[in-house]
């Protein structure tokens, strides 16, 4: 009789809720609340409740897989490497990609970009973070000096105003829509910017400014001018931590309010309240997520609302700032280990400079000193790819294009949990070990790192994504580079790389409830749960603004596609459904995709509840279910993007911010037939 | 003999040092173990000698015992849960476990519902005044008593008082209901229970009644318990006194005191919600409730809730899947499922992640239908629950009519 409750933290989002997991004879056999745990005291949103289910599903990849006579079949590790070590020996810079995840970990993480960089010569590294977070980066450096969460999960209580830009919180973040839940007990009030109705809007926000779709940079226009004709922008904080006023005001003066009551399709009158609301504020905190970012201008729409946190001096304490809010378990730490084709690790732009910094560092010579290509690029440019925990094929714009470009692909190599639908056309599948399998750190939401101990073994033969990266570098002649033997050595050298992760050891994070926020720059120092309370980390430490101007939707409703398609989340699925899809108590909530329809917009194509709809797009496309229901206004429909049987970004345009490289996911031009 | 009452000591010096009150209760579970009268022991340590860290634990190894002496006032595991859904209800195996009166009156409601062996288990209970929830109790020693959470070694209840013992020796109190008045101090439901002595246990242990910090009064409330205590005396495991008249008294003093303390904290939590108008509790609760994500966090912590497939599941089909929040029916099922046997050990309330006021809910009704039908629940494993023992007669009172 044996039984073992040890502590882990959630796999999911980027939250990090405690939970503690019950192990009876190394299996994991249920979970129990973790009551100390700063983030969540004991409670967790549906997939918390159900964290653990995924790692037991029947499919989990097991053995490496290698493609022979069109399908793939087990094979050894040596075969598997052996091979993808020939096929990579081929590879140029120019042609080869590397593809790391949010969800796998910082050690991951560093060992991949180290191994693009120094055996593949190339800055030709990405992760999934492109395609959500790369506008808070572009955004948000210029205007403050970093793009991460910029207050810490328990310190939005403290606000009493809360802007929820784009986010639907109450489904996407749960353990974060309680903080705000909190605030409001204080007497908070909340604001709220998304075309739809939801249930953040029905049941959290006081304020819900339902804006047609990509109007958000003309909706913060028109409320930035509304604070400067009302004289309510915080002149002191203007005058001593920022720049650029001048030139903001001056094209604000030539806002057309009733222009962007048309352009929004909001009142003027809430426009005015919401406006006035946030800059009245005490402590105005902006949390803001896809509906802001997946726009070919989501630079833009983050820009503008930094410039609106700027003018209003809600940022630089805590409970306050313009909080970008990853959604992955590691979101954060693979942009920090430099998962990202123009930063090496620490967010040191590619350059001289820092190939130079880290020749020093690694002890190796000709480090690439040229930005890479971006993520939705290198599918069409990089013949040789490795990808690592994440689904091309269904989390990017206009999958039928993607799908014939992979096809073309030279060599491709996936390393995974599940077979996915990427893995349908790799060469090579190789079985990774995940979560509480390995011993890793992660960064959460807010700089949050913690540390997740091993708890059972993988299973068949898969291995930690960084202990296969390293067996294929042994073999393609640099083992004296990718000598790791422990995760926590690699976290040791990325200590010494990364000035944020410095103070950070393993042992601190064992005896650190809720882990240490960077930058923690010693051994001695707390962690910083809010940046910026002295000064931005820009060059001359000020706030800056950046005048935008707006931009209508890349493709917009005409007479052939009426509706406007927008794309998001379920509270009970997770991404592509890897892991909930296998969760029967979350899929038995939803277990297949759908479509929102206005009831006026059903009436007129005789759609009716639960009926099955096609789709259609100038890219693709799909079936789903009917869901009659005015949580979508009139000319929209929603789908979420779990399903890959029902894939949505077989409907989605691939416009892509310049900036940022990031895609248009969230709107685009649709037609609905009722499937005969 | 059932009812005897004694003050107990622990000759086991480690046992004494580590221990909270002499020892008594921790070397009482080694006599369990040793004496082979059950295969394990169900107690609570704190994980890596983290007080507020508090987990179950299944001991095996009597040498093991020790990690688990010793009083946590900022931990609250789900002990009934444990033994229902990880050691098969005691079922197949003979369990000593620790209980507070909660958790004993959460086995009893499960045993009733035959999911817990009874006979398989020793029910050794804790008094218990209320316990601290762990992460608030950090913010409550940094704030408001000025010290590095890390360096409380002890924490205790005397009356009203909040007493905490730091790492050099020095303690320092508060007023525990000043405390409780800025948000701080016990568990809500912890301050609403009446319920100090476990007498629904084999034995309740505790300090009322002591005279010194090293012994324990212990009153034999079952003739389980009656024959183990006595087998314990006869060994040698523990050394016993007869109390005095005073002690005794001191004791029921004591425990009277703090009866009425929470019947004032009953009436205080309870008075917002009687005084509302229908309108307004529709009003109220239906707000209260659209904050609801479908966690099921209640449900499954709750120690009555025990289908094997619950009515909520989405695969049931009653209730609409895939929504947040889900139809109303959803907790008024959960609350009329369970409100008839509340032990009120607010393990529901702890996994609420909206804060919605449920613990106070559902024992607010408990206490109304208790009231009603004479039952109090969680005290005679014998004494069904209403919805169990009402009648077609009592259910048509009023002239509702019920029918299936």
């Amino acid at each position: 009789m044996s039984i073992e409750c040890l502590p882990t933290i959630c796999p999911y989002c980027s939250c990090g809720c405690g939970i503690n997991l019950i192990v009876k004879d190394g299996r994991i056999i249920g979970q129990e609340p973790w009551k100390e745990h700063p983030i969540n005291e004991g409670a967790n949103c549906p997939k918390g409740k159900n964290a653990y289910q995924f790692l037991y599903s029947e499919d989990r990849l097991k053995t490496p897989l290698v493609r022979k006579n069109g399908q793939l079949q087990e094979t050894s590790w040596d075969e598997a490497l052996d091979l993808v070590a020939s096929k990579f020996k081929e590879a140029t810079p120019e042609n080869f990609g590397f593809i790391a995840s949010c969800r796998n970990s910082n050690e991951d993480a560093y060992v991949m970009q180290k191994f693009t960089r120094v055996v593949m010569g190339t800055n030709n590294i990405e992760y999934c973070g492109r395609l959500c977070h790369s506008p808070a980066a572009a955004a948000l450096i210029p205007a403050m000096g970093s793009g991460a969460m910029q207050t810490s999960q328990p310190e939005i209580e403290l606000a009493d105003c809360i802007f929820l830009a784009g986010v639907n919180i109450r489904e996407t973040f749960p353990m974060i829509a309680r903080r705000v839940l909190r605030a409001k007990a204080r007497g908070a009030k909340v604001i709220y910017t998304d075309p739809r109705k939801t249930t953040t809007a029905r049941h959290l926000a006081d304020i819900h400014l339902q804006l047609r779709s990509g109007t958000d940079a003309a909706l913060i226009n028109a409320m930035m001018s509304i604070i400067l004709a009302e004289g309510l922008e915080n002149k002191e904080f203007i005058a001593s931590r920022t720049a650029g006023i001048d030139e903001l005001r001056a094209f604000l003066a030539k806002v057309d309010l009733k222009q962007a009551e048309e352009i929004t399709g909001v009142p003027l009158e809430k426009i005015k309240e919401a406006a006035t609301t946030y800059a009245k504020a005490e402590r105005g905190c902006i949390l803001y997520d896809q509906g802001m970012s997946q726009h070919y201008v989501g630079t833009d729409n983050v820009r503008n609302h930094a410039n609106l946190a700027l003018l209003c001096g809600h940022a630089g304490k805590p409970g306050s700032g313009i909080n970008s809010m990853r959604g992955q378990i590691n979101g954060e730490g693979s942009g920090d280990m430099g998962c990202l084709c123009v930063f090496y690790p620490g967010f040191k732009r590619v350059g001289e400079d820092s190939a130079k910094l880290f020749e020093e560092a690694w002890g190796v010579s000709n480090l690439p000193t040229k930005p890479g290509i971006t993520y939705i690029d290198m599918l069409y440019k990089c013949p040789y790819l490795y990808i690592v925990g994440g689904d091309p094929m269904m989390v990017v714009p206009d999958t039928n294009n993607v799908k014939k470009a992979l096809e073309q692909a030279n060599f491709i190599v996936v390393q995974d949990i599940f077979p996915t639908e990427i893995s349908k056309l790799a060469h090579v599948v190789l079985p990774a070990a995940t979560w509480v399998e390995r011993e890793a750190t992660h960064t959460w939401i807010d700089r949050r790192v913690q540390k997740i101990n091993k708890v059972v073994d993988p299973p068949g033969e898969a291995k930690p994504d960084w202990q296969i990266i390293c067996q294929l570098a042994e073999r393609m002649g640099r083992k004296d580079k990718f000598n790791f033997t422990s995760s926590g050595e690699i976290f040791e050298e990325i200590r010494r790389c990364i000035p944020q992760y410095k103070g950070i050891t393993y042992e601190r994070l064992s005896k650190t409830v809720g882990g240490i926020h960077w930058p923690c720059p010693s051994e001695e120092h707390p962690g910083t749960p809010t940046m910026f309370l002295e000064k931005f980390n820009t060059p001359d430490g000020l706030g800056h603004f950046q005048v935008v101007e707006y931009k209508p939707p890349a493709e917009v409703p005409d007479e052939e596609y009426p509706y406007f398609l927008t794309t998001g989340r379920s509270i009970f699925h997770y991404h592509t459904g890897a892991m909930t899809r296998r969760t029967p108590k979350l899929n038995d909530e939803v277990s297949s995709s759908f479509v929102e329809v206005n009831p006026e917009d059903a009436a007129k194509v005789g759609v009716k509840d639960k009926d099955l709809v096609t789709l259609k797009t100038r890219r693709g496309s799909i079936e789903a279910q009917a869901r009659v229901t005015d949580e979508v206004p009139s000319g929209l429909l929603f789908v979420p993007f779990h399903f890959a049987d029902s894939c949505a970004n077989v409907l989605t345009i691939s416009a892509l911010d310049p900036s940022a490289k990031c895609a248009e996911t969230k709107v685009c031009a649709v037609k609905m037939e009722v499937k005969a | 003999m059932k009812g005897d009452m004694y003050i107990a000591r622990s000759e086991d010096k480690e046992i004494v040092e580590k221990a909270e009150c002499g020892g008594a209760v921790t070397s009482l579970l080694k006599f369990a173990l040793e004496s082979k009268r059950v295969d394990a022991v169900v107690g609570v340590k704190a994980r890596d000698g983290n007080r507020y860290d508090g987990i179950p634990v299944l001991i095996t190894d009597p040498k093991e015992l020790i990690e688990t002496a010793g009083s946590l006032h900022c931990a609250s595991p789900n002990i009934a849960r444990f033994l229902k859904e990880y050691l098969d209800g005691a079922f197949n195996s003979k369990i000593a476990v620790v209980a507070k009166p909660c958790d004993a009156k959460a086995i009893i409601e499960l045993a009733k519902r035959n999911q817990i062996k009874l006979d398989n288990l020793l029910v050794i209970g804790l008094n218990c005044t209320g316990t601290l929830p762990s992460a608030k109790a950090k913010s409550l020693f940094k704030e408001e008593f000025g010290v590095d959470p890390a360096d409380v070694v002890g924490e205790d209840i005397e009356g009203n008082e909040l007493i905490i013992s730091l790492k050099d020796g020095s303690e320092k109190k508060k007023n525990l209901a000043e405390l409780e008045e800025k948000g701080y101090g016990r568990r809500e439901n912890c301050r609403r229970c009446e319920t100090n002595i476990p007498v629904m246990a084999d034995i309740a242990c505790g300090k009322w009644g002591t005279t010194d910090k090293d012994s324990t009064f212990i009153e034999l409330c079952s003739e389980k318990g009656a024959e183990f205590f006595e087998a314990a005396i006869e060994d040698g495991a523990i050394k016993v006194e007869q109390p005095g008249e005073n002690a005794i008294e001191s004791r029921k003093k004591k425990d009277q005191a703090a009866v009425e303390l929470a019947q004032k904290w009953q009436e205080k939590d309870f008075a917002t919600l009687e005084e509302m108008s229908n309108d307004e509790k529709f009003s109220y609760w239906s707000e209260q409730f659209s904050h609801c994500i479908k966690c099921y966090g209640c449900r499954d912590a709750c120690p009555i809730c025990y289908c094997d497939v619950c009515f909520l599941e989405a695969e049931r089909g009653f209730i609409p899947p895939g929504e947040v929040p889900p139809h109303m029916l959803f907790p008024m099922v959960r609350i009329t499922h369970v409100m008839d046997s509340c032990v009120n050990c607010g393990q529901c309330q702890d996994a609420c992640t909206m804060d919605i006021p449920i613990s106070r809910l559902i024992f607010m009704l408990s206490k109304k239908i208790g009231a009603i039908f004479k039952h109090e629940p969680g005290m005679d494993v014998t004494a069904l629950p209403p919805l169990r023992t009402v009648t077609d007669q009592e259910l048509s009172q009023e002239g509702v009519e019920v029918t299936f």
